[in-house]
């Protein structure tokens, strides 16, 4: 009853009735403080505020990014090149589903073979412009097959009849099958063939009889077996250019003829009693009868981490840079290289009761004993490969960061150099003020990308790369000084006339804490629009410089080297995922800063807007 | 007037010649030695002791051991050569390219022509479209159209210019297959008279849009905030009042003080024709000054560059002066000198 009673009278009231209610002078007058003013301007300007949002979406992504997509510089992988965005790696077809018979993974795809004989190709088969693997012959879609093995860029497959088929990429002699072989398959003998592998240009196939054949591009591997061994090899496990042997009396021998390589001297406890061994890319997995798993080669992606094993393991699986084993308990264990996660068993799989597991490159398939398959490994790239086999994305993500770091260090340097000069000029005047000036004309009027290109181009070729960073940051907060000079200058000689300096002034207060703490707090919101303009200013120049070569120099990923050497047609059609992600993150970048620039700039000085 | 001229003349000279020593200094950092480079063939030929003897004769020949000052001074030709000879930059030695085996002098006409040839055409394509259009844009201020061509041109000058040529590539030559990705000429052409100025035409094409679009952006914005500054006057409200009909107002009172700040502008662009753009050149494959400075730049041969860069300079110093004496040509009621 009260409050209405007071409501009632309140015009009353304030006629005529002393307020009780202390207003502070800021709302008595309605008055807004230029900050708040400038923020309410701001989020009312859509645009701005799209821009502000999208952008700081961006800064985010890259900035959070890196630890999510660590960047490995010296990371690169010929087997990864230019392969389109996508997520299918994995992809199992599902008429394969529960009638698998055998699964070899590639490099960018995977083969499967189902009970009925019938061949199934996934992943990213097309791995030049005229090879495409999922184009299987039509004799090889007629024939029964029984067994697959894939290579880098060929498909090995036999039938039941123990004719060996091959597709893929055949000019370095991936199909040159041997002597015996090519007469067996002529006239139709079955020499028994029990194991088919392949690997970089060159298959194994391994006879019952213990017979092994190789084949392929003999520049590359060592594709010689010495005789004493033939017709007592039980298993052949391939690495990238060579291949070691598991004799029939558990031994492991390197049956080639190489005597430099690092697979040559094989341990002495692989002297017997082994049961299987498998290839990686440069080292081979042995195990033993008492389960002891050893590996030997060149194990610097840290294939040689074999975890402890509570189980025994039974067989044995090599990828590029991993090995997985299947235990007598049916776990799974991985270990090696875990860049795609081709090491981390998912729990799933460990809950199921595996029957069989595939592995090969990144990828790793379990088939359950009900039939089901999990896949773990390499799914695929958000946005391709580049030319080294590198994450587009990953090198998006990490490139971002790199070109906003520099962009915001070179605004700082700026920033400072423009204010502090800028403030001098305006504040000493006279010869100080001519001389500063006329340096800032000359540094302004200067050709900026080509000044930038020779000082990068005479110093920077005698630093490290993370010096030339910083060269760069510097050369560009040099340089861009000019324009916050200038700015500095004016609001200084424009606002020492306002009263608050007088007042300033009266109070003796000392000239240069009247610039330094009066007129520069006043003019930090022009400061402010003028530093977010020429932060996209300097990412601009800053990716110019590295697309020219002359900034940022690879492999450091930046906004700008990403899109070195896209200009010509192959990449600009055929490899677009290499320029079209980078160009656009970049693009919708620099737009949404200078939306906010815009915005900012209208909200602090809403006449501009009318301009 | 021509007291402020030959102020300001000289005052760019004084700049030019700071640049200049500036820039001298900096190419003196790269660690290099002309002496011992001329003496590697015969090397083995000669005995250590007359070996170093020849080393030391050609240093002093060259005038290598001479203070940084003295070298500048003979570099510009202030300063007479160890053999008594006026031979430097003023004297028009530009130096020797060692990439090319040529004079300077030599190498840098036919790009010259290129480039200006190029940015002639995309510098009038541009003001034929940004003039109009920005215009427009200031009169039907905040219409629809004026609104999208806003957010058109901050997309153009926010994008990279390698980005709109790579699109601008990816749309016309790769895949309507209309114009040619790069070069200058088909290969291996002889054609002659009109068929051979096609062809250059055909390739210049892509360039030339993609140098417009790129300049698009900035120009029309500045044409637009121009005409509106000079619509808002009170010459136009008399204008108006008097009832002058709109197109009057518009392309005679408010136009031709528009003209003032674009005028300056488009006199300081017109030297840029001369340097040309790095990077379109580049992306092209055109034989223009902005890729013979990055091909002397990469292939180290900073004579070439360090000459490029002087004329930059030159070119930046001139177009300064030009604008800043076009304000008092343009509009008499700004007098430079004062």
């Amino acid at each position: 009853m009260k409050d209405k009673k007071k409501s009632k009278f309140s015009f009353l009231r304030r006629l005529f009735g002393n307020r009780n209610k202390v207003m502070s002078f800021m709302e008595e007058e309605q008055l807004q403080s230029p900050g708040r003013m400038i923020v309410k301007n701001f989020t009312h300007n859509k645009l701005g505020m799209t821009g502000l949002i999208v952008f700081l979406c961006i800064f985010l992504f890259v900035m959070i990014g890196p630890y999510f997509f660590p960047l490995d510089l010296s990371y690169q992988d010929n087997t990864q090149t230019n392969v389109p965005p996508g997520m299918n790696f994995l992809s199992v077809p599902k008429e394969l589903e529960g009638n698998i018979v055998d699964i070899t993974p590639g490099t960018t795809f995977a083969v499967g073979v189902g009970k009925d004989g019938k061949i199934h190709v996934w992943g990213h088969t097309k791995i030049t412009d005229k090879i495409d693997l999922a184009n299987i012959p039509e004799e090889v879609k007629a024939a029964n097959i029984v067994s697959i093995a894939a290579g880098y860029d060929h498909i090995v497959a036999m039938d039941d009849k123990g004719a060996i088929y091959i597709w893929g990429n055949r000019r370095l002699g991936q199909d040159s099958l041997p002597d015996e072989l090519a007469m067996a398959a002529t006239y139709g003998k079955d020499l028994h063939i029990k194991q088919i592998e392949a690997s970089y240009q060159f298959s194994a196939a391994l006879t019952e009889e213990g017979k092994l054949y190789l084949w392929g591009n003999k520049n590359m591997a060592d594709l010689k077996v010495k005789k004493e061994y033939q017709g007592h090899i039980q298993k052949v496990a391939l690495t990238t250019y060579s291949y070691v042997s598991l004799l029939d009396d558990g031994s492991v021998v390197y049956s080639g003829f190489e005597k430099d390589n690092s697979l040559v001297n094989i341990p002495e406890a692989l002297s017997s009693g082994v049961v299987d061994i498998a290839g990686a890319s440069n080292a081979v997995a042995a195990v033993k009868e008492d389960g002891t798993v050893i590996v030997w080669g060149n194990c610097d992606k840290g294939e040689n981490k074999v975890p402890y094993f509570e189980s025994k393991p039974v067989e044995l699986y090599g990828g590029r840079y991993h090995f997985t084993a299947l235990m007598d308990d049916g776990e799974v264990i991985s270990w090696g290289d875990n860049t795609h996660g081709q090491a981390s068993v998912p729990d799933s799989v460990n809950s199921e009761e595996i029957e069989t597991v595939f592995a090969g490159f990144y990828q790793n398939y379990a088939v359950t004993k009900s039939g089901e398959v999990k896949a773990w490994g390499l799914k695929g790239y958000l946005c391709g490969t580049d030319n080294l086999g590198r994450d587009v994305l990953n090198r998006i993500v990490n490139g971002g960061k790199v070109t906003m770091t520099v962009g915001a260090i070179s605004v700082i340097i700026s920033l400072v150099i423009g204010i502090l000069l800028g403030g001098l000029a305006g504040y000493f005047g006279g010869w100080v003020d001519m001389i500063i000036m006329r340096i800032s004309e000359v540094v302004g009027g200067l050709p900026f990308i080509p000044f930038a290109m020779i000082l990068s181009a005479i110093i920077g070729t005698r630093i490290s790369v993370e010096q030339r960073m910083y060269l760069i940051m510097v050369v560009l907060g040099v340089l861009s000084w000019p324009g916050i000079c200038h700015l500095i200058r004016a609001q200084i000689l424009s606002q020492r006339e306002q009263e608050y300096v007088t007042a300033a002034k009266s109070m003796g207060v000392r000239e240069r804490s009247i610039i330094f703490r009066h007129i520069i707090p006043n003019v930090m919101s022009l400061i402010l629009v003028d530093a977010t303009l020429e932060f996209a200013t300097c990412m601009l120049t800053e990716s110019t410089l590295s697309y020219l070569g002359f900034g940022i120099a690879p492999p450091t990923p930046t906004w700008g080297n990403l899109l070195t050497g896209a200009n010509n047609s192959i990449v600009i059609q055929q490899f677009w995922w290499r320029w079209v992600f980078p160009a656009a993150i970049f693009g919708i970048c620099t737009i949404c800063i200078n939306l906010v620039g815009d915005a900012l700039r209208d909200a602090v000085d809403p006449k501009s807007a009318e301009r | 007037m021509t007291r402020y001229v030959l102020r300001r003349i000289i005052y760019m000279i004084l700049v030019f010649l700071i640049v200049s020593l500036l820039m001298y200094s900096i190419y003196n950092l790269i660690p290099t030695d002309p002496a011992r480079a001329q003496l590697e063939p015969i090397k083995k030929s000669l005995k250590p002791a007359e070996y170093e003897a020849r080393y030391a004769q050609l240093r002093e020949e060259m005038g290598l051991d001479s203070p940084l000052i003295v070298r500048y001074a003979r570099w510009m030709g202030f300063a007479p050569k160890v053999n008594g000879e006026f031979d430097g930059l003023l004297e028009g030695n530009f130096g020797y390219s060692q990439f090319f085996k040529k004079d300077v002098a030599e190498v840098i006409p036919d790009p010259m022509k290129n480039t200006i040839f190029i940015n002639i055409f995309s510098t009038i394509v541009a003001l034929a479209i940004t003039i109009p259009l920005g215009i427009f844009c200031a009169v039907h201020k905040r219409g629809k159209f004026d609104s999208s061509v806003q957010v058109l041109t901050i997309i153009g000058y926010s994008i990279p210019i390698y980005i709109i040529g790579l699109i601008f590539i990816w749309f016309f030559a790769v895949t309507l297959r209309w114009l040619p990705v790069s070069g200058m000429e088909t290969p291996g052409n002889n054609f002659t008279g009109m068929r051979a100025f096609w062809d250059r035409m055909l390739y210049m094409t892509l360039p030339v849009i993609v140098m417009t679009v790129g300049s698009l952006g900035g120009m029309t914005r500045y044409v637009r905030a121009a005409m509106i500054e000079s619509l808002s006057m009170d010459y136009i409200r008399t204008a108006r009042a008097k009832g002058l009909r709109e197109k009057v107002v518009i392309y005679s009172h408010a136009w031709r003080n528009a003209l003032l700040p674009v005028i300056t502008v488009i006199i300081g662009w017109f030297l840029s024709i001369f340097s040309g753009s790095v990077i379109i050149e580049n992306m092209f494959g055109l034989n223009g000054m902005g890729q013979l400075y990055y091909k002397g730049l990469m292939n180290n041969d900073y004579e070439l560059a360090l000459a490029i860069q002087m004329f930059y300079i030159v070119i930046s110093l001139v177009g300064q002066l030009l604008t800043d004496l076009s304000y008092g040509l343009v509009d008499p009621r700004v007098r430079v000198d004062k």
